[in-house]
């Protein structure tokens, strides 16, 4: 029973605030918001025995990518002065496609056969991460240090000063 | 599932704790604290600090985005060694050399930043 | 857990060897490039040309291995040396392109050359992918740079809205690739394709999850190829990228997406084939349609090639939606060969009008060309002939297997209409033609003998268009066996189908 409600009350935040960081018009609401869209799944993360994952999520999206954002949104000039707010687009196309999408997906994963992994436990996961990293998985273990490196470039030419004339 | 919830017991009575103590603390300063009427003068910065100059929403540096972004590259880097730092004992010397090569590529792009003047704020 | 070693890594330096090359190069000119001033920085064009030389070579030793590295993460197969040629020659003209043009349209830079390194890195690791998250991390690598590179041209607005659009398109479906990889690992339990395969071999009623992942995944490789409905970022990513990485963009990275797309659909997904193979019906018959309908009115002519580059996706659709017919993946391969050297070409002349600064890249830019640049306009001429499949040049023998592919594999509706949509493409190919030879009025264009990378590009394009129109047998001979060896079947019928 306990695992049920905690699961309830986690996605609720999530979904609640996910719902807020959409359709907030202010953008640092929607900002902040994200804190716990990004928390909630966290939790659920918990749930599923996935401890590094938890701390993962913890340690990017709510320490890193959230908190760089909010930099960005508070550090930008008149950003709450501008209406987020697509109207370009008509509500009712993007309430039929996502009611379409949700439907499709809610069908799916009421009618399919999961690959049921072994039944999660409390262990630390951590250890064999490292396992699999370093062992069937280094190829992409090491690739992944080549894409930061790209996006590291990425970054510095998006944001470099322009010194020549 | 129960050993899961039982396991991470402490953790959340951690969290529900410290948003009680925050939370609490608010609350008992709104209950208790001294009420006033907010003016300009009691805005301002007592005996510390210098007073505010200008409007807060002014345009920063490129700068301060680039080091937020260089923050979140490393960050994600230091993610991936985690998992090696636990078991680093048991993979041996294939799984150094290979975390090696990892930290290899990172210390380049930490030596290209430097050299490209992302880390400098003149 | 026994200590490592590196057979229980499946370590292999044959599959990574190409791949090690290249990071090297791009490491190497990323560091020298902040010891080196800007106005230098061609000579790092020159460590990547080593660098994709020296790939090249490794790669050549993996031909006809047909076996899998580091736990079935890489394939080193004759699939993969296929398009990791086609990559790599693509990224060695998108830079000899560069090398003056960047000079003159102030791009120089070290980040430059090594944003293109990188990039074909990624494009490497898709074409060898033997995991969903090799395919993912590739295109990751490949997408990061591309975009960078895009908006490279600072003060140029179009370049930052190309830049923008690009990136947040890109990233928007990358998010739909990785849901579908997600979804593909719930109900399979596995990234690896031949494990994936196996999977669905053995299920005898088809999983929704399975579909939803696979959806996903058309709409994620839907993006990166630019099939309609998922085109809308490519006209103006085109238009305003610099030029040779548009170039750049409409071969290396168009092939690369192809290479993950055509392997994951055919070796991991082809048991759902029946499933599959009617929506890539539609989005051939979408792409070609609208990218050919939308290029007749273009006046920009980076505009005009982004449509039909957009019309080129639907025709290489066309064998892929062939799927029963095994013949069809030759074809499709062959397609995208031609295609990579008909638009190098293409593209080649239209970065000789471009002086980056002054942008020429209207359609009536190019009117009286013939007149001072006959050997320009030829080379143009031959590769519009060529994309409108004209005999004897490599589109139209591309065209003429693919949609022989699928006649034989009974889409004769489908192939009427990639007939039907040649027709008009020639309207605006040959329009182009018209105002090169029979107009007067157009741009200046800087003599060609200063610039011997762009010439050599362009010449290297033409080449290839016309090799492959007049004796394309070897290489349709090499696409069918590279085909057939990511299937891991022998080539039964490589010259069955051959005129």
């Amino acid at each position: 029973m306990g695992p049920l409600i905690t699961f309830y009350a986690l996605a609720l935040l999530a979904i609640v605030s996910a719902a807020i960081t959409a359709f907030s018009r202010n953008i640092v609401h929607s900002a902040f918001a994200l804190f716990g869209a990004l928390a909630g799944v966290a939790g659920i993360y918990v749930l599923l025995g996935a401890d590094f994952l938890f701390i993962i999520q913890i340690f990017i999206y709510i320490g890193g990518i959230l908190v760089v954002t909010i930099f960005a949104v508070m550090l930008t000039q008149g950003i709450a002065d501008v209406n987020v707010s697509n109207r370009a687009v008509g509500v009712l196309p993007a309430l039929v496609t996502a009611g379409v999408a949700g439907g499709v997906m809610f069908y799916a994963i009421i009618h399919s056969s999961w690959y049921h992994a072994r039944p999660g436990s409390a262990t630390p996961t951590t250890y064999w991460i490292g396992d699999a990293f370093l062992g069937p998985y280094v190829l992409p273990f090491e690739v992944a240090s080549l894409v930061l490196l790209a996006a590291l470039i990425g970054a510095i030419v998006i944001s470099r000063q322009e010194v020549r004339e | 599932m129960d050993t899961i919830v039982s396991a991470w017991f402490p953790i959340a009575v951690t969290i529900v704790v410290s948003a009680l103590i925050v939370g609490g603390m608010v609350t008992v300063n709104r209950l208790l604290g001294p009420r006033s009427a907010r003016n300009k003068v009691k805005g301002e910065a007592f005996e510390c600090g210098n007073p505010p100059s200008g409007s807060a929403w002014n345009r920063f540096s490129i700068r301060f985005y680039l080091t937020a972004l260089l923050f979140l590259i490393f960050d994600v880097e230091i993610v991936f060694l985690y998992p090696w730092a636990v078991e680093l004992r048991e993979l041996g010397m294939v799984g150094f050399v290979e975390a090696l090569i990892f930290i290899a590529v990172l210390v380049v792009g930490l030596v290209y930043a430097w050299q490209r003047g992302a880390l400098d704020f003149e | 857990m026994t200590p490592l070693n590196l057979t229980t890594i499946d370590f292999s330096w044959l599959a990574i060897l190409p791949l090690i090359a290249l990071s090297v190069g791009a490491i190497v000119v990323m560091l020298a490039g902040t010891r080196v001033d800007d106005e230098d920085s061609a000579a790092l064009g020159f460590i990547v040309l080593v660098a994709l030389l020296a790939a090249f070579l490794l790669t050549m030793f993996e031909l006809g291995q047909n076996t899998a590295a580091f736990r079935g993460s890489l394939a080193v197969d004759d699939y993969a040396v296929f398009f990791e040629v086609i990559i790599i020659i693509a990224t060695a003209l998108t830079v000899a392109m560069s090398l003056e043009y960047a000079a003159d349209a102030g791009l120089a830079g070290a980040e430059y050359y090594a944003l293109v390194a990188f990039a074909a890195l990624g494009m490497l690791l898709m074409a060898a992918a033997g995991d969903l998250i090799i395919i993912f991390l590739g295109l990751e690598t490949m997408s990061i740079a591309v975009y960078a590179l895009a908006g490279f041209i600072r003060r140029d607005a179009k370049s930052n809205e190309a830049a923008i659009k690009y990136f947040l398109l890109g990233a928007f479906s990358t998010g739909f690739l990785l849901y579908g990889i997600a979804l593909l690992y719930g109900a399979t339990g596995s990234v690896r394709l031949t494990a994936i395969h196996a999977s669905i071999a053995a299920r005898t009623a088809v999983n929704p999850l399975l579909l939803l992942g696979l959806g996903m995944l058309l709409i994620g490789f839907g993006f990166k190829v630019a099939a309609v409905p998922f085109h809308m970022w490519t006209p103006d990513a085109y238009e305003g990228a610099p030029t040779p990485i548009t170039a750049f963009m409409a071969v290396a990275v168009k092939l690369a997406a192809f290479a993950g797309f055509l392997r994951i659909f055919f070796t991991s997904l082809d048991p759902l084939a029946t499933e599959w193979s009617p929506v890539l019906w539609a989005l051939a018959v979408l792409s070609m349609t609208a990218g050919n309908v939308i290029a007749l009115v273009q006046s920009n002519i980076k505009r005009m090639l982004a449509y039909s580059a957009i019309a080129h996706a639907g025709y290489a659709l066309v064998g892929m939606a062939a799927a029963n017919g095994r013949e069809a993946g030759g074809a499709v391969l062959y397609y995208l060969l031609a295609y990579a050297f008909t638009s190098l070409g293409a593209f080649g002349v239209v970065v000789a009008l471009d002086r980056g600064a002054e942008s020429h890249a209207q359609i009536d830019d190019y009117r009286g060309l013939a007149r001072d640049h006959p050997g320009l306009a030829a080379a143009m001429a031959v590769c519009l002939l060529s994309l409108t499949g004209v005999p004897p040049l490599a589109g139209f023998v591309a065209k003429f297997y693919v949609f022989a592919a699928a006649l034989n594999a009974g889409f004769t509706g489908l192939v009427i209409i990639a007939v039907l949509n040649s027709v008009v493409s020639a309207y605006y190919y040959v329009g182009v033609i018209v105002a090169m030879y029979m107009r007067e009025g157009g741009v200046a264009v800087e003599s060609m003998s200063r610039r011997p990378g762009l010439l050599i590009s362009i010449a290297v394009g033409v080449a290839g268009v016309i090799a492959l129109g007049i004796y394309p047998q070897p290489y349709m001979g090499a696409a069918v066996n590279a085909f057939a060896s990511a299937l891991g079947r022998p080539a039964l019928h490589a010259v069955s189908m051959l005129p």
